[in-house]
């Protein structure tokens, strides 16, 4: 009872606070304006932003404009550029103007000639997914030329017997059946569909929501040293009341106000910015609970390990900002190489924020089931930590 | 109401508090006199049970403190020395909440908040913020939130610590008036003159000693001396010094400063004269000269050789 107590005032401190809420509700709605709005262009109409693939081929043959063509069908998240030289193509390389460069070899053909494939730092993933592509492109127009010599053999037998073949009519079913080949492999290498899907608001206002999820773990982990600094937290101390209650107060009182944020800023979101966030409020509002959950954990790690406001407020921030950052707040986690995405698996906003993106276009309840457990853990953990620190230093 | 029996406190080798003993009756008003660092903040700790006693006893009506620390918290209201309120928070909304950290619940809280507010005469400005009021103001909702849960003893730690004339009278006016209803006060300060005027006894403590205590009058035939002749001269000679002392009527001399001297008398005239005469003969030449009766701040003076706001 008396921990609620705690927890009220707390919320309704923060409340009003004008620069609290300047910075947590208002900040926030702000940037996924700014952020969902100036990505919109990069991200291609809205969705997920695209690889762009500079290519060079010295000798036009029907081979390499065939896989050109293929890599820049629209269905795929792939911006093809003909470069007029190779020159040019490793020049839009050193000016990161292309993610990607794909040489082709004169007269290539995929069965003897590589194509050479060039990437960017960072661009590993889409380096991965345009050599597979070829290579299946290789495999398939391999297995499909053989096919056609033992056709046309067999059809020039029977020519040789004196029946009728339509030699241009098999070369042209032949063709459409390798492209028609071709577009089936694309499913094969691109990305799972509902990153695609997200639009730049969507994703940004999940991103955000994440991220300034986040600042209430520096928020909650001040608000223990202003209660320390005012001598409040001596004389709650001094009142008929168990550390263990103040704690618990404190924490519930960091989970309240990150509740009532969330709400305003999904409220806000949803009517003001037209953001979709999916058709299940209820999966939403769960993996929330999750992730605020381990929020007001790390808010009580801020406190029990630092000594100071000024402290809490450098760590928080840079804590912050560093999860953010790694956990796809400023940039979409899909740009981030593999071993950066490993490295966000350890950050609470990644995985809310890949909740997020999921459940907004469409998920499953039993995909969320590992989320919210990772998210529940990293609470748990933290909150056990942090209660040993801080009773020990309280009492 | 409150007994202390050979109470010591340590941090690390640091001893602060050395085995203090004393006892206030209920209804009592009982002073804590002491400058700064002497160890009255670490003893009030101690019976509020925000810090635990090292060795010795602290009972409050009977019961342990280290025993039944929620039992005996809800017997006492605290007034610490900072002002331990919430500033954005209105002074209305700061009382309830302490009244119900005390356990009372939301109606009476609302009701006894706006009694505590008559109390100290801010009923007009419960629904603003604490952060608007003056320092003589806070200090004030400072004291309300204490009186919320209606305590058996008060504990008020320097509660006049830089506020206006104004305010501090009406301070001590209310607790004189809370303590004439009835209601036990520990009233710690460095100023001698609000102890002399709410409390009927008196405790001196000093590097966690207690050096004395008593009723007013106790302390008063324990002075060394009852004036005080102060003086300001031109050169000190240490013979001088010692020539005061021995003059008939005087009981102590203590050098404040390189010129400043004070000579502790029995009698007015006849050793005031002296203490010129000699002057004269010395040739030690006297710039100012006044009779200042003694009072506590003489008789701290007396017992440690300091003064009380060192």
């Amino acid at each position: 009872m008396k921990s609620l107590l705690i927890a009220v005032k707390d919320a309704k401190i923060h409340l009003k606070d004008r620069k609290a809420i300047l910075m947590m509700i208002l900040m926030p709605i702000l940037l996924t304006v700014i952020l969902g709005s100036a990505l919109k262009g990069v991200m291609g109409g809205g969705s997920m932003p695209k690889t762009v693939l500079g290519v060079y081929s010295p000798e036009s043959n029907a081979m390499t404009e065939v896989i050109i063509r293929a890599l820049g069908e629209d269905g795929l998240a792939i911006i093809v550029e003909r470069a007029e030289s190779e020159k040019q193509l490793l020049d839009w390389m050193e000016e990161r103007e292309v993610h990607v460069g794909l040489l082709l070899p004169d007269e290539w053909d995929p069965d003897t000639e590589r194509a050479i494939i060039l990437r960017t730092t960072g661009q590993e993933t889409a380096a991965t997914l345009i050599r597979q592509m070829i290579e299946t492109f290789g495999q398939m127009s391999q297995a499909i030329a053989n096919s056609t010599t033992t056709v046309m053999a067999e059809a020039a037998a029977l020519s040789s017997d004196g029946s009728t073949v339509d030699m241009e009519a098999i070369q042209q079913e032949l063709t459409t059946a390798i492209e028609k080949v071709m577009n089936e492999q694309r499913t094969y290498v691109s990305e799972p569909a509902h990153e695609e899907s997200v639009s730049s608001m969507q994703y940004y206002a999940a991103a955000m929501a994440a991220m300034f999820l986040l600042f209430n773990a520096m928020a909650g982990g001040k608000s223990f040293h202003q209660e320390k600094r005012s001598e409040t937290l001596s004389r709650l101390m001094m009142t008929p009341t168990s550390v263990r209650s103040i704690l618990t107060g404190k924490l519930i009182g960091a989970f309240l106000f990150a509740w009532i944020q969330f709400l305003i800023f999904m409220g806000a979101t949803h009517f003001l910015l037209k953001v979709d966030w999916g058709p299940s409020i209820l999966q939403t509002l769960f993996i929330t609970f999750f992730y605020i959950f381990s929020v007001a954990g790390l808010a009580m790690v801020v406190a029990a390990f630092t000594t100071n406001e000024k402290m809490a407020d450098i760590v928080g921030t840079m804590g912050v900002q560093v999860m953010a950052l790694l956990g796809g707040s400023m940039l979409p986690l899909t740009l981030f190489p593999e071993v950066i995405r490993k490295i966000a698996k350890l950050t609470p906003n990644s995985w809310a924020l890949t909740s997020y993106t999921s459940i907004m276009t469409g998920t499953s309840w039993s995909a969320l089931w590992l989320p919210a457990g990772v998210l529940l853990g990293i609470g748990v953990i933290s909150i056990f930590i942090s209660s040993i620190r801080l009773g020990r230093r309280i009492a | 109401m409150l007994t202390l029996s050979d109470v010591k406190k340590s941090f690390g080798a640091h001893e602060v508090i050395k085995g203090i003993s004393f006892q206030v009756e209920k209804g009592e008003s009982f002073g804590l006199l002491g400058p700064n660092g002497a160890g009255k903040s670490t003893l009030i700790s101690m019976i509020c049970g925000l810090i635990p006693n090292g060795e010795g006893e602290i009972r409050v009506n009977g019961k342990l403190v280290s025993k039944h620390r929620k039992e005996t918290q809800q017997m006492i209201g605290v007034v610490p020395q900072d002002i331990a309120l919430y500033p954005t928070m209105s002074a209305l909304d700061n009382l309830m909440f302490w009244g119900k950290m005390y356990g009372l619940s939301g109606k009476k809280a609302k009701d006894r908040a706006k009694e505590v507010l008559e109390i100290v005469g801010l009923t007009e400005r419960g629904k603003d913020r604490v952060e608007t009021f003056s320092g003589g103001m806070k200090r004030r909702i400072n004291i309300g939130a204490a009186l919320m849960h209606e305590p058996q003893l008060l504990i008020m730690d320097e509660p006049t610590v830089g506020i206006d004339p104004q305010s501090r009278s009406h301070i001590l006016e209310t607790v004189k008036s809370l303590n004439e209803q009835g209601l036990t006060v520990i009233y710690t300060s460095h100023y001698m003159e609000e102890v002399e005027f709410l409390c009927k006894r008196i405790a001196i403590i000093d590097e966690g000693k207690l050096l004395i205590s008593g009723t007013k009058k106790d302390l008063n035939n324990r002075l060394a001396g009852g004036i005080v002749l102060k003086l300001t001269v031109g050169s000190l000679h240490p013979s001088f010094i010692e020539q005061v002392k021995k003059l008939n009527g005087v009981e102590k001399v203590i050098v404040q400063q390189a010129e400043e001297i004070d000579v502790h008398l029995q009698s007015k005239m006849e050793s005031v004269a002296d203490v010129i005469l000699l002057a004269s003969q010395s040739g030690v030449v006297i710039h100012n000269m006044h009779l200042k009766e003694a009072n506590l701040e003489t008789l701290f003076l007396q017992l440690t050789g300091r003064s009380l706001r060192e």
